[in-house]
């Protein structure tokens, strides 16, 4: 009998893109801090339609790193407005940014090598 | 200015969720609202774009409890327990307990609270859609440093020696006294 193994395509969709999701929020505060729904929107903007997590799961994300310790956030009140809590990236946090981006760059380089047809 | 349907959501949050986290899922839940607005959008159309962009409640609430420090806290807890009970396994045994002046009500009662600490560890760990469910992490986990330091307290006060397993059991139990209290003082922070 014929062993049938399903094929999974490789995929770029909100769901691989999950899979990354402290990578790229800690990547969205680099430039500085950011309430939650600027950090989605800025998501977007760099990410494109591709990037349609829903928001609500973004706020549990970026509490999971703050307990990690990779960005601190804290209560901001403007005169006459909602008060929000906004997200900064810590030392320990732009480390790890940096970490994730040199072995992103190393798996991409190897990933790209070994699909692109061979001259 | 908001609409029903956003306050009927932003209601489901407090219900579900500790304020200062339903404070700031509805700050952006607002901002979406308003950006939506902005764009032109009219009060219900605004209101459903920014609900179905934020993510349904039961999706929202359940990625919240996932991360709760309480059910990461009981897990952690529930983990290292068997090393713990290992470790004072091999102790007590090796150095013959039920020769100890303990009283056979005292024996009960620990073993009693324990396991109803342990039973509240796993509802607190296993918990999927409910934050408060996780919360009871902060029952137990008070039960767990007491017992901890019952079981330390005993042996230095009824043990006729400190065997070297005995002293690594009371060191394993130190530790993780030091550890839930250090997790206990996060839990209270939020």
């Amino acid at each position: 009998m014929a062993l049938r193994v399903a094929y999974l395509p490789m995929r770029a969709d909100a769901q691989a893109l999950k899979g990354h999701l402290d990578t790229l929020l800690l990547a969205s505060l680099e430039t500085g801090p950011r309430h939650g729904y600027a950090v989605r929107e800025a998501l977007r903007q760099r990410g494109g339609a591709r990037f349609d997590l829903p928001t609500g799961t973004i706020y549990p994300a970026l509490r999971r790193l703050e307990a990690a310790g990779l960005v601190k956030g804290t209560w901001a009140e403007p005169d006459g407005q909602r008060r929000r809590r906004i997200y900064e990236l810590t030392p320990a946090g732009r480390r790890r940014l940096a970490g994730d981006r040199v072995a992103w760059r190393d798996f991409a380089s190897v990933v790209t090598a070994i699909l692109e047809p061979a001259p | 200015m908001t609409s029903p349907l956003i306050t009927g959501y932003v209601t489901g949050l407090h219900q579900k969720l500790p304020a200062a986290i339903a404070d700031e899922a509805a700050d952006g839940l607002a901002e979406a609202y308003q950006h939506h607005l902005a764009a032109g959008a009219g009060d219900q159309q605004a209101a459903r774009a920014a609900l179905a962009e934020f993510g349904d409640l039961a999706t929202v609430v359940g990625e919240f409890t996932r991360q709760a420090p309480g059910r990461r806290a009981a897990r952690l807890l529930l983990a290292t327990g068997p090393v713990a009970g290992c470790c004072w396994a091999a102790a007590l045994i090796s150095s013959r307990p039920w020769n100890w002046p303990v009283p056979d009500a005292a024996r009960v009662t620990f073993g009693a609270v324990l396991l109803l600490a342990v039973l509240a560890l796993l509802v607190a760990a296993t918990a999927r859609r409910s934050y408060q469910r996780t919360r009871l992490a902060m029952l137990a986990s008070p039960v767990i440093i007491a017992l901890d330091a019952s079981a330390v307290a005993c042996v230095l006060a009824a043990a006729p020696t400190l065997s070297e397993a005995l002293v690594i059991a009371m060191a394993f139990s130190l530790i993780r006294i030091a550890f839930t209290t250090r997790t206990l003082r996060r839990l209270a922070a939020r």
